[in-house]
């Protein structure tokens, strides 16, 4: 199958959560008791948890596209990175990638290390830190649904067409589309298109990703590539460590032999009668 | 075994770790019974924090005191070496024990970390520095057995083993090159949030080069504090040797970091004197001109206490760095930042303490040092070649 990928249009975004709801229907999510908080208006909660796999963040600026104060709204979830730091960094391949682009993640197999967490640019795997047994929880792309050819449950229920949901090569020609059509609404970047490598969220907005609280200035290199390429030596780093130690010991072990009598001897310490059986 | 030191003077001290240890191992059974939330402020934007910083990062970079001395003493064959590889062995074992027993604490799902033996992930750093440190200590604890098991009265498997040393030597050499560089890989993956005065392609070099030096400097302070402890006169030969090493491997070190911070044009991040600046220089200076000063002032080869304090700077040095670039300039994008609460420090520390304390039974039960005693007369007619004439004294 083709790899998959999701327009989220914030422009379109109306802020009804309905995309949070059914998130949280289809996964068998837990309702929680959320208080409000100072700072961005009605967002709630604050940000992603392990019972909220994606958060409709709410800010306010002082001129809309009317000239008068307005919100905008954005999308916290998993971007399902096309090169995910997460998956590179998992070191019991708990995380995988598949091939509808799905970063899905197997409970199983975790130890709990969270340097999946780390890694992740966006900060969006959550880990159970008041819970015995611990996992990690993150947004599945609702991977099961894709497997069987339908939308993930956020793309189905969205109610103005923010989320468009299909193969990734036609999102992104979807999103030029969207962009050339209408100038004055967009800002000319489609994130996620090429931000740590490109990923299968696409996001498009009507004031600078900045001030939506996107992380800014990503890399366009996938992180992976940093590492992988070190990693990579392992094999070659052992070796040559290994032989040449073997060597340094040969050739020094022969010149105490040959020396043994030299002042150079290490001898002239105290304790030989006590040195640890060799 | 004493359980405690034999000395009146020093018991307090003794009990004062015990109850470190005692309270360490409360606070894990609450960690186990409710959560790491319970005790620890690690959270969802820094999942790492004090743990991984001090107890994976710093803790394996001073166990490589390990593999340095071994290298040191049995490779290269420096004179006087050998007779310390001892206590290096045992330190560094030390060292990477304390680490497994805070890694316990500190993953979610310890139970489960078998699932790392039987996985393949390549390209995952922390899936090298697993494997690595696991056969890494299986080789610390080949290569310090031969003393438990002569004591045991086991020769014939010490002669196994001794057959085989070199090999189990350098096959330990390797495995460090290995794990103490791919520490610095670890955090490469996090551009975004490792600071970048920190962050540099050359992390893995950086790692490895500053556990190599880390080596000598834990070195010089074991030696000197056991030999003081023990009432044993210090081998100023090795201590002196120690001193010129670290001279040298400080002077690369820092035309390395540097020219690092230089090339890569965050120079003028680090003289904004900004939050991360100053824990920069606080890190340079400390960790690397206040002993490179100490080493090079001229009387240095007769005063064992001001090795000693290179040393000690040294790792110092080390632990800023690693806290550094894992924790204190950490920064995750829209999150406040994360300080360490209370009992996450004292899990580190009951693992100091537990260290200190198997440390001083072990020197007490195996021949780790076997310098002469300290008498009086040591102190009026010293060797000539040894230079103890002002530190017996």
């Amino acid at each position: 199958m083709a790899p998959k990928a999701m327009i989220q249009d914030n422009t379109r975004c109306i802020g009804c959560r309905a995309c949070m709801v059914a998130c949280k229907s289809w996964n068998d999510l837990p309702g929680d008791v959320s208080t409000f908080f100072a700072g961005p208006g009605y967002q709630n909660p604050r940000d992603l948890d392990p019972h909220n796999y994606t958060v409709i963040t709410y800010k306010g600026i002082e001129a809309g596209p009317n000239g008068r104060p307005d919100w905008v709204f954005g999308r916290l979830m998993c971007m399902h990175c096309v090169e995910p730091a997460c998956v590179s960094a998992c070191p019991t391949t708990a995380l995988t990638k598949s091939p509808e682009g799905a970063v899905v993640f197997n409970s199983w197999r975790c130890i709990g290390c969270r340097y999946c967490m780390q890694a992740c640019p966006f900060v969006v795997p959550k880990f159970d830190f008041d819970r015995v047994v611990p996992a990690i929880h993150k947004c599945t792309f609702c991977a099961d649904r894709i497997q069987v050819g339908r939308d993930p449950a956020c793309a189905q229920v969205c109610p103005t067409g923010a989320i468009t949901f299909g193969d990734r090569d036609d999102m992104v020609q979807e999103a030029r589309r969207r962009i050339a059509a209408a100038p004055g609404a967009y800002v000319p970047h489609i994130y996620g298109l090429n931000e740590v490598g490109g990923t299968s969220v696409l996001h498009l907005s009507s004031v600078p990703f900045e001030q939506l609280g996107y992380p800014a200035n990503l890399p366009d290199k996938p992180p992976p590539d940093l590492t992988v390429k070190v990693l990579h030596f392992t094999p070659k780093i052992f070796t040559t460590v290994w032989v040449t130690m073997a060597v340094v010991a040969m050739i020094i072990r022969r010149r105490i032999r040959f020396w043994v009598h030299d002042e150079h001897d290490d001898h002239d310490d105290h304790d030989e009668a006590e040195r640890a059986p060799r | 075994m004493p359980l405690a030191d034999p000395r009146p003077r020093w018991r307090p001290l003794f009990w004062l770790l015990w109850g470190l240890v005692l309270a360490a191992v409360v606070t894990t059974i609450i960690r186990f019974a409710t959560g790491i939330a319970t005790i620890a402020n690690v959270n969802q934007a820094y999942p790492w924090g004090w743990w991984v910083g001090f107890d994976m990062l710093t803790r394996i970079a001073l166990g490589g005191v390990g593999f340095t001395m071994a290298a040191a003493g049995e490779i290269f064959d420096i004179r006087g070496f050998r007779h310390v590889v001892r206590a290096a062995l045992l330190v560094g074992l030390l060292f990477y024990l304390t680490y497994a027993a805070v890694l316990i604490v500190e993953l979610g799902r310890p139970w489960m970390i078998w699932w790392v033996f039987l996985s393949w992930a390549p390209t995952s750093a922390m899936y090298e520095v697993a494997l690595c440190a696991v056969a890494y200590t299986t080789v610390l604890i080949l290569e310090f057995s031969p003393l438990v098991l002569a004591k045991l009265g086991r020769t014939v498997t010490v002669r196994r083993i001794n057959a085989v040393y070199m090999l189990i030597v350098i096959t330990g050499i390797s495995l460090s090159s290995l794990h103490q560089s791919s520490l610095g890989t670890l955090l490469m993956l996090l551009p975004t949030k490792v600071n970048p005065l920190w962050h540099s392609e050359l992390l893995p070099v950086f790692f490895l080069f500053s556990a190599i030096m880390a080596g000598p400097a834990v070195m010089l302070v074991e030696h000197t504090v056991a030999t003081h402890f023990l009432r044993r006169q210090p081998r100023m030969n090795v201590l002196i040797s120690l001193g010129r090493g670290l001279t040298v491997l400080i002077v690369l070190y820092l035309a390395l970091r540097l020219g690092d911070v230089l090339y890569r044009g965050v120079a003028d991040q680090a003289l904004s004197f900004g939050f991360e600046a100053r824990w920069f220089w606080l890190e340079i200076v400390i960790g690397l001109l206040a002993p490179l000063a100490l080493l090079l002032t001229p009387d240095i080869e007769q005063r064992k206490w001001r090795l000693c304090a290179a040393g000690a700077c040294v790792v110092i040095g080390v632990v800023l760095n690693r806290l550094n670039a894992a924790v204190i300039t950490m920064k995750v994008h829209s999150w406040e930042t994360y300080h360490p609460a209370i009992t996450e420090v004292l899990i580190s520390v009951g693992a100091l303490a537990a260290m200190v304390l198997a440390y001083a039974y072990l020197v007490r039960w195996l021949p780790i040092h076997t310098e002469p005693p300290l008498t009086p007369g040591s102190a009026t007619a010293p060797s000539p070649s040894d230079g103890l004439a002002r530190v017996a004294s």
